[in-house]
């Protein structure tokens, strides 16, 4: 058997988020945190210890009135799978064995119980995706009643990140399993953000899959070290070989720049990417 | 408990050499003033057979409060009275989530107005059913919030029986006593009943690692191993072992644990 | 027996093997380490069966449909109802939030009266029936002193059977005044209605225009019905179709536009007639429409032609002349083009001539009434009840003028103007109004110049308000009659905002009351047959359900079993292409006051020697501004540039903020003949120097601690001016300065 046909066999979950559609309204970070019982506090304007899964970020051109320009990023978690899959940053580092990389899903997994708060993953996380709970969720008297037994309620002094709304997953092979299937269809597995999305901005499925949408956006090309045939496509930090599944679609050229860490008078250096 | 008898008795040999050329009479009374030979061997033993008694017998007695169903139920009965087996009032639901244990909503169909004479059925009825309260079982394998467990991937994908984890709970006449883990707040089922953790049947306990077991040995790795042959996972084993975490193919679906991933159990 | 020293040691030491060789220290650490990974104060959500209830979002007027989840009785989360003609399976997030709004603090949780003074905050818990009667004594008593013309309504909407009611029992009663709150809607209706001969919501068929042009409007700012526009705005992005938005800052809109165009703020109708002149004199119009279906098109044309060239326009509005040019002929050119005004989300009208102007534009390019165009859309005509019957003293009060003015002689046409009212309520006399209602509106924190509002509100003897949510109205209120919200209450919504597709909707209980609320139209049955007489007689139902029951009739059924009613591709059957003015044609000439619409400057208030700068507002999705404010999931999205604690940040280009001598996050005043506030300054290139824009949305007093004191509300620092000739709120900013604090 060929590693290559064995890698088919499983699942690779990846997003691709239109930047041009995104009109940057923030309902999939509020679709994000009424899915996963994330909580809130009185004052959440310090965004270093605001809990957001799924965060939004304004991006702007830099250039002068009236050359400026604006564009939205909607940044989950980027389920890393590194340089050889599973070698995510996160999940190398930590100490407790409380993130995960999965093989057959490809979704970096966190258990709040698990985690012991050393925050090592948070360091080592380039993408911000990682948050930390400093206090203890506090819902209001009466609020809890809006809370999801799907998702289950983090403590004080753990780690929480964007799971890809793993449960809708489990939730969807449930129903798969009472109807006697294995497989599931495209649109039976989708994040809360992606169904949320107003303006259709967010498209969520399996990367190995042909015949889902995200596979055919971000089609590699193997004349181009695996490069999205796409050239509007790209990904967050690309260079770090941190290896995301969440890619980036924008038609305008200072977006694609501003998503790397590229040198002022930079050209754009072609480099082999994996897309393992 | 021979090499301990010979054990104490060379220490108290030992202990009598020293003591030089008294007589035995003196040696007797020096060790009683000192508490040295085989009294301490005593006094160990004592220590060790007391804890072993606290530990084995007291502590789970401390450990567990014994609380009583609110009502009593007769398994056998039920399912010789309905047609379905256990699914009758144990059911799947369409969306393939699990019911549990079963609802008011179930329970009234037939018991609407008071069957038979049994006095536990009349307080059912009376106290819950009138009343439109929902009974307050004590659920025996209730696992912690941070557990998923999807009984559908279990009994309709691995086709598994009930019995495999729940034991013959169908065959009981009586519901047993829910004993109370004080610190934790779970039933000692999950645990299970032997204290020292010991389990004869797969039912016996619910921890984790009787999880894990099944799911090494059986079903979830079951897709990993047909697609991997031993060569295969041989390989990369030993390229592991060159260059830790080069290689996936000695291990389950983690990349952390020889396990499944953890998010197939773990919310 | 004695005990020795070794002896305990070796009794120690037994007992430590034992322990040892015993579970209870394995045990006890499997335990413990379970016990802290459960906190008791952790909450565990209760698991269940899992349904699912279809119904409709009532936060705004967009209407989305809603399929909330359940698990046994509670509401779980709120998505986006897939098939939906509005939203498809879309979802905003307010309408995400609303799960808070049920659940959450700002719930008023029982009948209110208060007991010390207005907006102190002290209340009592009274019963539903001592309320009830006490509103009823006091509408009594008012009615025999033969003056029901006194008492008012203000309504966040006046569409559907519950702003129905309201207008209905205020006729049976004997009053004129019930008043919607203001929108753009209000100019887009006068100006339909003086250019059309039709009272008509107005409906923009952006599905399928290839060339939008809009003069401020934030398309995707909340604009609307937000979750259909997002949806437009990506089917734009796929079609490539051309955007271009006209106004000074860079919003959202404009960042995702084709082209945005700058222009000084307040001038964008003199842009929109120095378009028609380029269109004109180029004879890019579509004569055939002109020719057929518009009056006045000759005096209207040499008017343009006059006084509109390029330059001119250039000159007032800041934008090249060759771009004006370039702009006019992309528009013509185009083959389905639409204009639309109103600057932000619509929750202000634009001065009456700037409207007309924009909707002359359409009608140049023929697009009235066709597929990409502007469509006046008439209702479903669904409510038909019986003829409401009038005492004599109700006929007398209803002979009364408008307190707001709307429908006299000066303002004959415009419907409603809220604004007006706090000058109309005079200090000296006897107030002329003795009871004022409120319902699904929160004037007291949308209104320009909430100061002047207040004052007014506390001259009126009564104010009721039927707020489900402690809001800045309903905190300074007398009585507060808590409504059930949209998730505990049947409501059916006619179509969303903007929409040409007709599209009746219901609201359905998703979850029993959580509270000891009561349905408004419950209440107003209540109060007419506490009434009695004619008032009861008009009020032929036992409940507000039973009441829309028989007024949908089949459509009932069909709503409960589909969630929706609508009428997918069909064109707004009602108006055709048929105008009913008196000419018969569309007008371009005002024919309230024979003139030809043209462009006027609205006075801004403030002289730009004491304040050098403008201030303007501007409007996000992640801030809700009407008459719901911010749920604290919402909150959580407000960027740290735009609040950080409890300061507000002023954006500023940074220009501006060199002559000024300010530098980014700095403490200042920001001072307006209307107040002062402490702000921060955020320098922002996308804004044009010499502005400075306030975002609308913060600023609240009442709702929950996720909300209260939080930021500065716009509407402190900001006086409406009146449109001469509309009567309607033209103000688009009003002048400024800013100090180090």
């Amino acid at each position: 058997m060929k590693e290559g046909r064995t890698h088919k066999r499983f699942q690779k979950f990846g997003m691709v988020i239109d930047l041009d559609k995104c009109t940057g309204c923030g309902s999939c970070m509020v679709a994000c945190m009424a899915e996963n019982n994330v909580p809130f506090r009185k004052d959440e304007s310090n965004k270093l210890l605001s809990i957001t899964w799924m965060r939004v970020y304004k991006l702007t051109n830099g250039m002068p009135f009236p050359e400026t320009d604006v564009c939205y990023l909607p940044r989950p978690c980027m389920q890393c799978a590194g340089q050889h899959e599973g070698h995510s940053p996160c999940v190398s580092v930590c100490p407790a064995i409380a993130t995960d990389y999965s093989m057959e899903s490809g979704i970096v997994s966190q258990i709040y119980t698990r985690c012991f708060g050393c925050r090592y993953c948070m360091a080592s996380c380039p993408y911000h995706a990682r948050y930390f709970n400093w206090w203890d969720p506090i819902w209001p008297d009466g609020m809890e009643k809006y809370l999801s037994p799907n998702v289950s309620p983090r403590m004080r002094g753990v780690v929480e990140k964007c799971s890809f709304c793993f449960h809708r997953y489990q939730r969807a092979k449930d129903r798969a399993y009472m109807e006697g299937r294995r497989e599931l269809q495209e649109d039976e597995y989708q994040t809360a953000c992606t169904q949320a999305c107003p303006a259709g901005a967010i498209t969520f499925g399996d990367l190995n899959n042909p015949k889902h949408a995200v596979s055919e956006m971000v089609e590699p090309d193997p004349k181009h070290s695996g490069r999205p045939k796409n050239p509007n496509a790209f990904r967050l930090l690309e260079r770090l070989g941190t290896n995301p599944k969440v890619y980036y679609l924008s038609s305008r050229e200072w977006v694609r720049r501003a998503g790397d860490n590229y040198l002022k008078n930079e050209k754009k250096v072609k480099k082999p990417v994996h897309h393992g | 408990m021979d090499t301990l008898d010979d054990h104490a008795k060379d220490i108290s040999e030992d202990a009598a050499a020293e003591a030089g050329p008294n007589s035995s009479l003196e040696m007797n009374l020096k060790e009683q003033d000192t508490g040295a030979g085989g009294p301490i061997i005593l006094f160990f033993i004592l220590g060790l057979f007391a804890s072993l008694v606290v530990g084995w017998i007291v502590f789970p007695k401390l450990l567990y409060s014994k609380k009583k169903q609110p009502i009593e139920f007769n398994h056998v009965f039920h399912v010789e009275a309905v047609d379905n087996g256990c699914e009758s009032c144990h059911f799947f639901r369409e969306d393939g989530t699990f019911s549990g244990a079963p609802k008011l909503a179930q329970c009234i169909d037939c018991h609407e107005e008071i069957q038979g004479i049994s006095p536990d059925e009349i307080k059912f009825v009376e106290e819950y059913v009138s009343k439109e309260r929902e009974v307050p079982w004590l659920i025996y394998s209730r696992q912690p919030d941070c557990v998923f467990f999807s009984h559908a991937a279990h009994i309709q994908g691995a086709r598994m029986d009930c019995v495999a984890c729940h034991g013959h709970m169908g065959e009981s006449e009586s519901l047993k006593v829910y004993e109370e883990n004080r610190i934790t707040g779970y039933s000692r089922d999950i645990w299970g009943k032997s204290i020292g953790g010991f389990k004869k049947n797969t039912w016996d306990r619910m921890k984790m690692d009787d999880c894990a077991e099944c799911h090494r040995e059986n079903a979830a790795n079951i897709e990993r191993k047909n697609i991997q042959t031993p060569t295969q996972r041989l390989i990369g084993h030993m390229v592991n072992l060159v260059s830790p975490g080069t290689s996936t193919f000695d291990k389950g679906g983690s990349i952390q644990t020889e396990r499944d991933p953890c998010f197939a159990c773990h919310k | 027996m004695k005990i020795g020293r070794r002896g305990f040691l070796s009794f120690v030491i037994g007992g430590a093997a034992g322990t040892a060789l015993s579970p209870l220290p394995w045990k006890l650490m499997d335990d413990s380490s379970i016990w802290t990974q459960m906190w008791p104060w952790t909450p565990v959500p209760e698991d269940g069966e899992a349904s699912y209830v279809n119904s409709v979002c009532t936060l705004c007027p967009g209407h989305c449909g809603i399929t909330v989840r359940k698990i046994d009785n509670r509401a779980v989360k709120i998505e986006g109802m897939k098939g939906h003609p509005v939203n498809n399976g879309g979802i905003c997030l307010l309408g995400l939030s609303g799960l808070q709004l049920l659940y959450g603090p700002m719930r008023v949780k029982t009948p209110l009266k208060r007991t010390g003074k207005r907006g102190q905050g002290q209340w009592e818990k009274i019963s539903w029936n001592d309320a009830v009667s006490e509103v009823v004594e006091k509408l009594r008593d008012i009615r025999s002193e033969g003056h029901p013309q006194t008492v008012g309504f203000i309504s966040g909407f006046d569409r559907g059977t519950v702003s129905r009611l309201f207008e209905r029992f205020l006729t049976a009663y004997g009053s004129p005044n019930f008043m919607r709150m203001p929108s753009v809607r209000d100019s887009y209706e006068l100006a339909q209605y003086l250019m059309q001969g039709v009272q008509a919501l107005p409906g923009f068929d952006f599905e399928n225009s290839d060339f939008v042009l809009s003069f401020g409007s934030g398309l995707i700012d909340g604009w609307g019905s937000p979750v259909r526009m997002s949806r437009v705005h990506s089917a734009w992005q796929s079609a490539g179709v051309k955007v271009i938005q006209i106004e000074p800052r860079l919003s959202n809109t404009a960042a995702k536009s084709d082209k945005w165009i700058p222009i000084n703020p307040g001038t964008e109708g003199a842009l929109a007639m120095g378009l028609a002149h380029v269109i004109v004199k180029e004879s890019l119009y579509d004569a055939d429409f002109i020719e057929n279906n518009v009056e006045g098109f000759f005096d209207w044309k040499n008017l343009v032609i006059d006084k509109y060239s390029p330059d001119t326009v250039a000159s007032i509005t800041g934008i090249d002349s060759r771009t004006i040019v370039v702009l006019a002929r992309g528009f013509a050119n185009a083959s389905k083009p639409l204009a639309v005004c109103g600057r932000g989300n619509g929750t202000t009208p634009v001065n009456i001539d700037e409207c007309m102007a924009v909707h002359a534009l359409n009608a140049l390019v023929g697009n009235i009434h066709k597929k990409g165009g502007v469509w006046a859309v008439s209702e479903p005509d669904y409510i038909n009840w019986p003829e409401i019957e009038m005492d004599a003293k109700a006929a007398a009060g209803m002979q009364h003028e408008r307190l707001d003015g709307a429908g006299s002689k000066t303002y004959p046409f415009t419907r409603y103007l809220l604004p007006r009212l706090p000058e109309t309520i005079d200090p000296g006399e006897k107030n002329p109004l003795q009871a004022l209602f409120v319902s699904g509106a929160n004037p007291l924190y949308t209104h320009p110049d909430t100061q002047a509002v207040r004052n007014a509100f506390d001259k009126i003897p009564l104010v009721v308000s039927f707020s489900s949510y402690m809001d800045e109205t309903a905190q300074n209120a007398d009585l507060i009659l808590p409504n059930h919200i949209y998730l505990e209450r049947y409501e059916e919504v006619p179509t969303p905002a903007g929409m040409i597709e007709p599209v009746i909707g219901l609201s359905r209980p998703v979850v029993e009351p959580q509270f000891n609320t009561r349905h408004v139209g419950d209440v107003i049955l209540q109060m007419a047959k506490g009434l009695g007489g004619s008032v009861a007689k008009t009020f032929p139902w036992d409940s507000y359900d039973s009441c829309l029951k028989e007024t949908l009739g089949d459509l009932w059924n069909y709503l409960i079993d589909k969630g929706f009613w609508s009428n997918t591709g069909a064109m707004p059957p009602f108006f055709g292409t048929s105008y009913e003015t008196a000419s018969g044609k569309f007008e371009l000439i005002n024919k309230d006051n024979g003139s030809i619409p043209q462009f006027k400057p609205v006075s801004i208030e403030g002289d730009e020697k004491d304040y050098p700068l403008l201030l303007i507002p501007y409007d996000s999705m992640r801030l809700a501004c009407g008459f719901i404010g911010d749920p604290p999931f919402v909150m959580k999205t407000v960027e740290d540039s735009i609040l950080k604690g409890k300061d507000v940040f002023v954006e500023l280009n940074p220009k501006t903020a060199r002559n000024q001598g300010l530098r980014e996050g700095q403490r200042v005043v920001l001072t307006t003949p209307k107040g002062k506030a402490e702000v921060k300054v955020h320098l922002f290139e996308g804004i044009m120097p010499g502005l400075v824009a306030l975002p609308r949305g913060l600023g609240h007093t009442g709702w929950d601690e996720y909300l209260a004191g939080k930021g500065i509300n716009f509407n402190t620092l900001i006086g409406p001016v009146e449109d001469p000739d509309s009567g309607l709120d033209a103000a688009w900013g009003i002048r400024a300065k800013l100090e180090k604090a």
